[in-house]
């Protein structure tokens, strides 16, 4: 038993925390999905992108021929604790490209398609952004009971439907989309495809979704007789939903940066507490205590998946279960922290130095963001069914 | 023992809940987050006409005479409909304290102006320190030869910015003891050296910092007796609690409600997603925490209309509050999907409201402290049977 980093990590942390005392603003605190809410917010992530890309963190554990650096998981691992802790915006490429789309074209892509579409995300370019369609209106824990259709027309395919609450449609590139290809199949789980969509086709309107703080995170997604030749189709046509099943596992993927995340924020309450005094309280250390032993906690489960991978254990249930730790992990600490800072907790969300905002708003951030964290990539509940399912073996209750 | 809600009770209850259903639909929620003044003139005068804001003011002073259940009742449906309006800031935080602490004189010159003209007060209390303790009242209120000078600043006071007077709580001498020598003043807002900002707060709900700079009050101006000010700030604390607890009790309601009816509409899995008991589970505990809090609401208020307030009620409904609203908008959202978290869906609009009205009169923290200490000066029954432990 070792519970320590090897040496390569830890020069590796030193090197990413120089990096941050030279790129980032000082006492910078990371929101997640913020970026996309404003061109400023943006264009600060797309820098950090290209700049992470330059270091080669950007896809450090990917094969060297497609412009990764062979990092192993604990590096992955270190640079995912460390970009977190420091809130370094940027890394996910529109969250799709580097998490999912690259690796899942490693897997299933034409060499053409490789050599399109993963180096500009290596790279951290514009062109390497990309967002994801899944969801619909009536598909959403019930992904399969998608209904948008990508109908073979000689060339190319016909693609008509609805995608809704698409993340960083109205910055992405590229579209990396769900459809049913065969309407006609027995089940719903059947006939369904992954197809590479230009987000500047002709036939694709993109309406934004603010969400309910005001913030456009989201979209929805119309397809009208939008045509893609049939070179964009992913893998096999109609054997979608395993493809998809190993695209959403990158998805859920990993808990270490919600943790290192949830680590700076209660490095920061405490710090903030220490300075009020409120950590005199007992209330007050209970709580901060409390967080304390489940972030360890998570950063335990999370990286014990990583090393089940290392080990080429098959990880099944973990992530799910990991997943839905880190959501209520996320919830208590958007409400501890928003109950020490007390009537500030009131301000508008994306006001950092204001004089009434407490800790640059981070905890406004979280208290109203982490209720979309539950949702998104699958809900809590989703996640829970999953282990029940999977990872105990019980009985599909649905 | 009697649960059920009098006829005429019922008869508040469903003018008001009509009226706001009418007068200020979900639409006209949002679009008054946009409105700087954060409510509307226009719904608040046909309230005068309709004797909402005199509600609780004696007869002799152009008011009801309603009761205090009435009162809460009454709040619980401006929670239902999480209507924008300064009735909370003018009724619970001023015009009760007016009612039980002004002088015949200023009862005669406010309270008809609030019951039949709608003047709009607020109370500006809470400073930097923001705990609702006697200590945080830091503002200075000096005597210049018969008048008053108040300096300092107050924070998140709710509609300063349309208020037509206020009731600013002062320091008017320093010592060990901090409840003592805390007073309240009626000021104007308008007079010479008040500054008044809007607070961006998440709900846009109205919140301003008010500065106050060589302000002059007038010796009259005094509610009840100099130096005496915390005993009218604690029972304004008390009932303003319990009273916030309503319109969060009324709110939850809502929420529930508009979030039950989706889970039964809702289709995943080809069946409605209300029929997973995980949310079925979600929905009952909601269930319980939603009755636990409305009982706690009107046991507290009834206490209070016979003459009997409870501090034990009075904290434990405002405590209860803080922690069900909060959940229950929480998990109502998480009930709806990604859905649920836009705009577009009427049950975020109960959540922006949730962190400001966890600090109206008090947070969590300081009502179970309260609870305790209430427990602690108690003598339980076996004690009293069995004398003392030796
Ligand atoms: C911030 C954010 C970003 C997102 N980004 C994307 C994106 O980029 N691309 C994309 O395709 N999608 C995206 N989504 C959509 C997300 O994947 C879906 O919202 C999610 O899968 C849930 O679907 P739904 O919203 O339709 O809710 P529903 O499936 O209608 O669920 C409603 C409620 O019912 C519960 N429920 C449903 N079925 C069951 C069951 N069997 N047992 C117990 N409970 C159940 C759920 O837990 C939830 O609480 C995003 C969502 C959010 C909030």
């Amino acid at each position: 038993m070792e519970f320590k980093y090897g040496e390569k990590e830890e020069k590796l942390r030193t090197e990413i925390r120089e990096f941050v005392k030279a790129e980032m603003p000082p006492h910078f605190i990371g929101k997640q999905f913020e970026d996309e809410t404003s061109a400023e917010g943006w264009a600060f992530s797309m820098s950090m992108s290209k700049k992470l890309a330059e270091k080669g963190w950007l896809t450090m554990s990917w094969p060297e021929e497609f412009g990764g650096m062979g990092a192993s998981h604990w590096e992955r691992v270190v640079f995912s604790e460390e970009a977190s802790y420091w809130g370094i915006p940027g890394l996910g490429m529109g969250i799709s490209g580097t998490a999912w789309v690259g690796p899942s074209l490693m897997l299933f892509g034409t060499r053409e398609q490789q050599e399109k579409y993963i180096p500009p995300i290596a790279a951290g370019e514009p062109d390497g952004i990309w967002c994801t369609g899944y969801s619909e209106p009536d598909a959403g824990s019930d992904m399969a009971a998608m209904q948008t259709t990508a109908i073979r027309d000689g060339d190319e395919y016909v693609i008509n439907g609805q995608k809704v609450w698409t993340s960083c449609a109205h910055w992405a590139r590229w579209l990396w989309l769900a459809c049913r290809t065969n309407p006609d199949a027995p089940k719903k789980h059947q006939g369904l495809s992954l197809i590479i969509v230009d987000m500047q086709s002709e036939g694709l309107t993109v309406r934004p979704l603010e969400n309910y703080v005001g913030g456009h995170v989201f979209n929805e997604l119309f397809f009208k007789d939008l045509r893609v030749p049939v070179e964009n189709l992913v893998g096999v046509e109609n054997a979608g939903w395993s493809q998809l099943m190993t695209a959403l596992s990158f998805e859920r993927g990993t808990a270490v940066g919600t943790t290192a995340a949830a680590r700076r924020m209660l490095d920061e309450l405490v710090i903030y507490t220490k300075a009020t005094g409120q950590i005199k309280q007992p209330q007050v250390r209970q709580k901060l205590a409390e967080l304390a032993i489940d972030i360890q906690a998570a950063r335990l489960m999370a990286n014990e998946a990583v090393w089940k991978t290392v080990q080429g254990q098959t990880v099944i249930h973990e992530p799910s279960r990991d997943k839905a730790n880190g959501d209520i992990l996320q919830e208590k600490l958007g409400r501890i922290g928003s109950d020490i800072i007390g009537v500030y907790s009131q301000m508008d969300l994306g006001l950092e130095d204001n004089r009434w905002s407490r800790l640059k708003g981070a905890f406004e951030h979280l208290y109203h963001y982490n209720i979309g964290f539950a949702i998104a990539a699958g809900t809590t509940d989703t996640q829970r069914n999953i282990v029940g399912q999977f990872g105990l073996q019980l009985p599909r209750a649905y | 023992m009697d649960y059920t809600i009098g006829k005429e009770q019922e008869m508040l209850r469903k003018s008001a809940r009509e009226f706001f259903e009418k007068e200020c639909p979900k639409d006209k929620v949002r679009e008054l987050k946009s409105e700087p003044k954060a409510y509307d003139a226009k719904m608040w005068k046909k309230m005068v006409k309709l004797g909402f804001q005199g509600l609780i003011i004696p007869e002799a002073y152009g008011g009801m005479d309603g009761d205090f259940v009435e009162l809460a009742l009454f709040m619980e449906e401006v929670g239902r409909n999480i209507v924008p309006m300064p009735y909370y800031a003018t009724i619970a935080l001023c015009a009760l304290p007016l009612i039980a602490y002004g002088n015949d004189e200023q009862k005669e010159n406010y309270l008809p102006g609030i019951a039949e003209k709608g003047d709009i007060w607020t109370l500006a209390r809470t400073e930097a320190q923001a705990d609702n303790s006697p200590s945080e009242i830091q503002l200075s209120a000096v005597a210049d030869g018969d008048e008053y000078l108040l300096n300092g600043t107050k924070i998140f006071v709710p509609y300063a910015h349309v208020a037509n007077m206020m009731l600013v709580a002062g320091r008017t001498s320093e010592g060990d003891d901090p409840p003592k020598g805390i007073t309240l003043f009626a000021v104007d807002p308008k007079s010479e050296g008040v500054k008044i900002e809007i607070i961006p707060t998440v709900a846009r709900d109205g919140r301003c910092e008010v500065v106050f700079e060589n302000v002059r009050v007038a010796q009259a101006a005094i509610l009840g007796q100099i130096d005496r000010g915390w005993e009218i700030l604690d029972e304004i604390q008390q009932q303003g609690a319990l009273l916030k607890a309503a319109e969060m009790s009324g709110g939850a309601q809502a929420a529930f409600e508009i979030t039950l009816n989706y889970t039964k509409e809702r289709k995943q899995f080809d069946k409605p997603i209300g029929s997973y008991q995980g949310v079925q589970f979600r929905l009952v505990d909601m269930l319980t925490s939603l009755d636990s809090l409305k009982y706690l609401v009107y046991n507290g208020a009834w206490q209070v209309s016979v003459g009997e307030p409870s501090r034990l009620l009075n904290s434990s409904a405002k405590a209860k509050a803080n922690e069900v609203y909060d959940d229950i908008c929480h998990h109502g959202i998480y009930l709806h999907g990604a859905i649920g978290w836009t705009e577009e869906m009427d049950i975020g609009l109960y959540h922006l409201r949730t962190r400001s009205m966890i600090y109206d009169c008090g947070g969590t923290d300081l009502h179970l402290e309260s609870i305790a200490c209430e427990l602690e000066n108690d003598v339980p029954d076996f004690i009293k049977l069995y004398g003392p432990a030796s």
